[in-house]
């Protein structure tokens, strides 16, 4: 008997993703498609909370985690979490193209088709505990992802990034399968619980290792962390700008998802074979995504090499107690707070972007100098957002980056301290380049190819002002309130007792 | 096991017999300068893999391949190369110069070596008994409609995704404006 109640987010999100290609057939107006899709997304969001509160409701049995088909799929506080991280940043992701696409002519019901099919898969994702179900809920992030890359058709840079976007993406993913097979084939089984209890010979072997190794390769290409991160500047610039943002939310955290899981749930007794191998990876990801960064002249260039140097701050806490052969259940809680702020900052960073990027019809720096003269409201809004990424208090972004520091002081040791000044001198970094637009949107004075009067008569679409609405409350609501979403993380990192690790 | 035992088993001179002449095909798939011929040695290459399934025991897959790999996609490939009429040799623009071939000659051979070393380390010449149950063809239908239900229906929406998606993308429409 299945748990019906278990997969009911699964079975709306897709009844959801069906019925917006059937809105997209029978009407005229492709609006309606996308009114369908966040309906869709709000129903989602019912038995998510549902589960997770489940003790406290009348006539709800049933406590989580609840383990179905064999332990191959299990619904914990962990998975509820980022389900519902997903179909948050999908929510803002479609408000956000809604008014993209309709500033021109783009194939548009396919468009919300696509995106919320991605999200399916990262919902799917998020419960999968073994291989098989995992890998095939991250081809349907992957899948939509390459072709939204290549939306705007007529544009040559677009046609690059969906190719370079997927050529790089299924390398990824043909590592990752290797490294998969090469691991089954020396234990003999692909679920995660069985994996956690591989008898030390078995460890032991080469297979093992390079297994392990070929997985860990798959998933930093998903990450776009160092050395795999060259494809991300270039296809969010390339690709529709709210595909940039549901990538560099969506698809990145759908990455981390895998890759948190795996390393948890699966090779916890091989920590010291993927921790240092993390712990490198995000050390490098700080360092050459932020002194990248500094020199970019587009915004959405910039937006790409901050996300690379984002993956590193996330990663830092889990890489650090890992190699150190520390707790994982703290460091595990502080990549999730930091991945949970960070989604809801870059998706806000990325809606202004696209809200100023329409109005200017330009993403280069230089052109948004003055912007305080001719839009507060937008100007007010680059500073909550960029000076949220860069982790001033009090916005959403410091307490990431305290969680991330506490986390990796915690650990102690030589990896945690190193890793600790590391992220502490990339912040300084970081903050460079963040304040360097805020500064350019405020006080540099308008250039003079900018007609002032006319832009000042432009408005803002209403579903961008809703994204940017939710997106910028949630960064101060979670910088002044930040229990929330450690409460929320400490939840999620409950998992371990749950799996008894 | 020595070399010299493991030739002394029949089973093993027809894996060598199908080995053989599905490594030779591969190489021809990527060397061959006529696209259609490559298409061509890639049937002999997936049909060699095939017959090396079946040879595991495990038929359904073996079939899989056959039907789906040499059935459908062969045959779409040879329909693609057709209807497009893309030049069937070799393309200028798509030649690199020796300088970028060679570093990647030498991570395919390194990546070869690696793997090559890591499996033989790990599983040696030694004999692994075959699983009976693993590989009968009803049992992997029935596990994919009871254990396997969610992976399976999740496919049919990656497929699903990437039809609608192509259709978008493939279609020939006046260039949109870049904003």
């Amino acid at each position: 008997m299945i748990d019906y109640h278990a997969i009911l987010p699964e079975i709306i999100l897709a009844l959801t993703v069906l019925a917006v290609l059937v809105t997209d057939l029978v009407t005229k107006d492709k609006y309606y498609a996308a009114v369908v899709g966040m309906a869709g997304l709000f129903a989602t969001m019912i038995p998510l909370l549902t589960l997770a509160l489940c003790d406290d409701l009348a006539g709800c049995s049933g406590e989580l985690p609840r383990v179905l088909f064999g332990g191959s799929y299990v619904v914990d506080q962990y998975a509820v979490v980022l389900k519902a991280v997903f179909v948050f940043a999908v929510f803002i992701a479609l408000l956000l193209a809604v008014a993209y696409l309709e500033s021109d002519r783009y194939y548009e019901g396919e468009f919300y088709f696509l995106l919320l099919a991605a999200a399916l898969g990262g919902v799917v994702m998020s419960s999968s505990r073994d291989f098989l179900t995992l890998i095939i809920g991250l081809e349907l992030v992957s899948g939509p992802g390459f072709l939204l890359a290549g939306w705007r058709k007529g544009d040559e840079r677009s046609n690059e990034a969906a190719l370079k976007f997927f050529i790089i993406g299924v390398t990824g993913l043909a590592l990752l399968l290797m490294g998969v097979s090469l691991v089954y084939g020396i234990t003999g089984t692909q679920l995660f619980a069985e994996l956690a209890a591989t008898p030390q010979a078995i460890v032991d072997e080469p297979v093992f290792a390079l297994g392990l190794l070929f997985v860990l390769l798959g998933f930093t290409f998903k990450i776009s962390a160092v050395p795999f991160h060259v494809w991300t500047p270039d296809v969010y610039e390339g690709a529709p700008t709210p595909v940039g943002a549901w990538l560099s939310v969506g698809s990145k955290t759908a990455g981390f998802v895998g890759l948190l899981t795996v390393c948890y749930l699966a090779f916890p007794q091989v920590s010291n074979l993927w921790g240092p191998a993390l712990w490198l990876a995000a050390i490098l990801s700080m360092t050459v995504g932020n002194f990248v960064a500094i020199q970019q002249t587009n915004v959405v260039r910039l937006l790409g090499y901050s996300s690379i140097a984002q993956a590193g701050f996330i990663l830092a806490p889990f890489g650090a107690a890992a190699a150190a052969g520390a707790d994982l259940q703290q460091a595990f809680a502080a990549s999730v707070t930091y991945l949970v702020i960070y989604a809801v900052m870059n998706l806000g960073a990325f809606g202004v972007v696209i809200a100023v990027g329409t109005r200017l019809k330009t993403y280069e720096l230089a052109d948004w100098s003055g912007m305080y003269r001719w839009s507060a409201g937008l100007a007010i809004l680059v500073g909550a957002f960029f000076l949220s990424l860069a982790g001033i208090p009090p916005l959403a972004g410091w307490f990431a980056k305290l969680a991330m520091f506490s986390a990796t002081i915690a650990v102690g040791d030589i990896w945690g301290y190193s890793i600790a000044v590391v992220a502490a001198l990339n912040t300084v970094v970081a903050l460079v380049y963040y304040t360097k637009v805020v500064k350019t949107a405020f006080f540099d004075p308008v250039p003079d190819t900018i007609d002032v009067a006319a832009l000042e008569g432009m408005d803002v679409a209403p579903p961008m002002q809703l994204a940017l609405g939710i997106t910028a409350v949630l960064v101060l609501v979670l910088g002044v309130f930040p229990g929330l979403v450690s409460t929320l993380a400490q939840y999620s990192s409950e998992v371990v007792t749950a799996a008894g690790l | 096991m020595t070399i010299g035992d493991w030739l002394t088993e029949s089973a093993n001179w027809a894996f060598l017999f199908l080995a053989i002449p599905t490594f030779v095909a591969s190489v021809m798939v990527v060397s061959s300068r006529n696209v259609v011929r490559a298409v061509l040695y890639l049937v002999i290459a997936l049909g060699g893999s095939a017959a090396l399934f079946l040879m595991l025991g495990a038929e359904f897959v073996g079939w899989t391949v056959v039907l789906v790999y040499i059935g459908a996609v062969i045959i779409l490939f040879l329909i693609g190369i057709m209807i497009t009429r893309a030049p069937l040799t070799k393309s200028v623009d798509l030649s690199h110069p020796i300088s970028a071939k060679a570093p990647a000659a030498l991570l395919s051979v390194l990546l070869f070596g690696v793997v090559a070393w890591a499996v033989v380390e790990s599983f040696g010449l030694e004999t692994i008994p075959l699983p009976e149950e693993a590989t009968r063809t009803g049992e992997i239908g029935l596990s994919i409609f009871t254990s396997w239900v969610i992976p399976f229906e999740v496919v049919s929406f990656v497929l699903l995704a990437a039809l609608i998606g192509g259709i978008v993308l493939a279609r020939k429409d006046e260039p949109a404006e870049v904003p």
